[in-house]
């Protein structure tokens, strides 16, 4: 196989592609991704979970209720102040619901309905992350299973996923494409949306912002999230900038156990709040990024 | 951030020397040599090292470092990387046209050929090439003496066939990636400077068996990866950079390096962050904005030999 195929995808340059239009002139795109997620205090002996997942102090022998509860407090406490937050100004999310929650906490998902918000896949649990080590039969039911449980709780099939940790196989944008997901959120390698081609038809990519997702410079890199808050300001600017010369996007993923925090929420407030005030940015969601481009694809084709 | 990572047991690697003949660089306080003079009397001699780098999805099994720590393949980690050759790049490369500076790119040579639209970038610019292996992936460390030589012996001729330039400098691609024999090697492959030595100011004679070879300060001070690894933003690159330099250029005679790395100086909120901190070594007289040939090829012109010299009356070496 070789490196093209496995990445499913042109290395293409940013500066060499036809300028992307964004609707009504905008000139960059901004979406949120909010992760509901669940971590089993035991997965199953044979799961994988990568060696930095964070929660609790390290991954410690069951029952590990701190790196548990640690985590569960996003679903029982914080993901209330990011909805919270996204309601203040109105803005409407793509959340990252794992099979876990979609079929254990009904009443977080009628939160989500009654918002209308968009639902992505987000796997079986945080604990049991996509890799290599699954077969191919492993991660087709674990796929299955994971739309089957969102389309059970929300009535309609996920278009979008994300894997727990960003976690992917060789084959997993193939075995996406071929369950019918539309886009997909775990390549952060650009700030357009590009197609993936697959043996099983296109992909739409929607890279994240992977240095601005809340555990990545928080709980990773320990940046302070007055510094976030600047940072995200930052990328802002010059992504409108730039998109003067061709649309560009952030798509902002967060974690409710870490940014729903009393003393963190606050610091997302004014991200969203600036985020809101800016002109020229067009608030959206994952999903509605990847359908207005893959229609605008369509439409440079014929 | 979790990339790299050592095999939890890896094979011992060849050790020939005792600890007395591996300093192959001899030890001479930087208060004993003999003055260093830049041309036109330069202050500080800045050298400008944007990474060109190819990292693969899934690289070979190597029985000493692991590429991807989490797991393999990673696209969140690879993503990461590849946002460099996909955007950052081309956002760096408009701050350094902007500032006009020479650059010297440090190269995964397989980049040359992988990404062809940065190929001509760096060549229609004239920027110095200082090798940094075939991939970000694949690693020097536990090579045999012979297929290391045929490795840079690869690496000259596909960098001369994709852009007709003679690639003067080498530094090892991943975390570590020397062997024994490496700075012979690359004397004897016909390099001039050797990047891993991170250890001084100023560039300094390396002891190889045949011909002569210098190590140059490369910085992984200086540099965007740890900066930005770490609990530090953008402007703390700026403040480093200018610390940095307001330093060397008191003391004179010396190398500053600064080091970028697309995909993670190249990212949205970052970017301005680099144009400042050129524009502030910009700003000031006596500085030779110089590439890694032009900074060896002079220190072997009026450096070395006096060294050389000094070294062979100087007394204070450890014993």
């Amino acid at each position: 196989m070789s490196e093209h195929d496995r990445v499913y995808h042109k290395d293409s340059v940013i500066v060499h592609r036809p300028p992307l239009a964004w609707p009504d002139g905008h000139r960059a795109a901004f979406a949120v991704v909010v992760c509901a997620e669940y971590y089993e205090m035991q997965p199953p002996a044979d799961a994988f979970v990568p060696p930095n997942v964070p929660g609790g102090f390290g991954r410690a022998p069951y029952p590990d209720v701190r790196a548990f509860s640690q985590r569960e407090y996003g679903n029982r406490v914080g993901i209330f102040r990011v909805m919270q937050a996204l309601d203040a100004q109105q803005i409407r999310a793509t959340a990252a619901v794992d099979a876990y929650i979609a079929t254990n906490y009904p009443y977080l998902t009628e939160q989500f309905r009654k918002r209308n918000w968009e639902i992505a896949g987000h796997g079986y649990s945080l604990t049991q992350v996509i890799s290599n080590k699954m077969s191919e039969e492993q991660e087709r039911t674990y796929i299955r299973t994971c739309l089957d449980a969102v389309e059970r709780a929300f009535g309609v099939r996920p278009r979008g996923w994300h894997g727990p940790e960003y976690g992917e196989s060789e084959r997993t944008p193939a075995l996406l494409a071929e369950f019918g997901v539309q886009y997909v959120l775990d390549w952060p390698n650009d700030e357009q949306p590009y197609l993936m081609r697959t043996p099983s038809g296109p992909l739409v990519s929607v890279p994240m912002a992977l240095e601005l997702d809340d555990v990545t410079i928080h709980y990773h890199r320990r940046i302070g999230l007055a510094r976030w808050r600047q940072a995200v300001a930052e990328a802002l600017d010059q992504l409108l900038a730039d998109g003067a010369a061709g649309g560009r996007h952030l798509v902002l993923a967060l974690h409710p156990w870490l940014i729903g925090q009393p003393h963190r929420i606050g610091y997302l407030e004014d991200v969203l709040a600036d985020a809101r005030r800016r002109s020229g940015l067009w608030i959206a969601t994952a999903g509605e990024i990847a359908s207005f481009y893959a229609q605008q694809q369509k439409s440079a084709a014929s | 951030m979790l990339q790299y990572s050592y095999r939890p047991q890896f094979p011992p690697t060849l050790r020939t020397r005792t600890d007395a003949d591996q300093s192959w660089i001899d030890y001479l306080p930087i208060t004993e040599r003999p003055p260093l003079v830049w041309p036109g009397n330069a202050r500080l001699a800045v050298m400008v090292c944007p990474n060109v780098l190819y990292y693969e999805l899934m690289p070979p099994p190597d029985p000493w470092i692991n590429p991807w720590a989490r797991m393999m393949p990673d696209v969140m980690m690879y993503g990461r990387q590849e946002f460099g050759s996909r955007v950052g790049f081309w956002r760096l490369i408009d701050i350094l046209d902007k500032h006009a500076l020479p650059c010297t790119a440090v190269l995964n040579v397989a980049a040359l050929a992988k990404f062809p639209e940065i190929c001509s970038a760096v060549v229609d610019r004239k920027w110095d090439l200082l090798g940094h292996g075939m991939y970000n992936t694949r690693f020097i460390c536990g090579m045999s003496r012979q297929d290391e030589r045929a490795y840079y012996l690869d690496m000259l001729r596909i960098t001369r066939e994709l852009t007709g330039i003679e690639m003067k400098g080498m530094g090892g691609p991943g975390p570590q990636a020397a062997t024994e024999n490496t700075p012979d090697l690359l004397a004897e492959t016909g390099f001039l400077y050797y990047a891993d030595f991170f250890h001084d100011d100023q560039p300094f004679p390396v002891r190889v068996t045949s011909g002569k070879l210098i190590s140059m300060p490369y910085s992984v001070e200086v540099n965007d990866v740890p900066i930005l690894s770490t609990a530090y933003e953008g402007d703390a690159f700026v403040d480093i950079v200018r610390r940095q330099f307001d330093r060397l250029y008191a003391e004179g005679g010396r190398v500053m390096c600064i080091t970028v790395h697309p995909a993670v100086i190249g990212q949205a909120q970052r970017a301005k962050y680099v144009d400042l901190a050129l524009q502030y070594v910009k700003s000031f007289p006596d500085v030779w904005f110089a590439t890694g040939r032009e900074i060896a090829e002079h220190y072997m012109a009026h450096g070395y030999d006096a060294v050389v010299e000094r070294l062979k009356t100087w007394r204070g070496a450890p014993r």
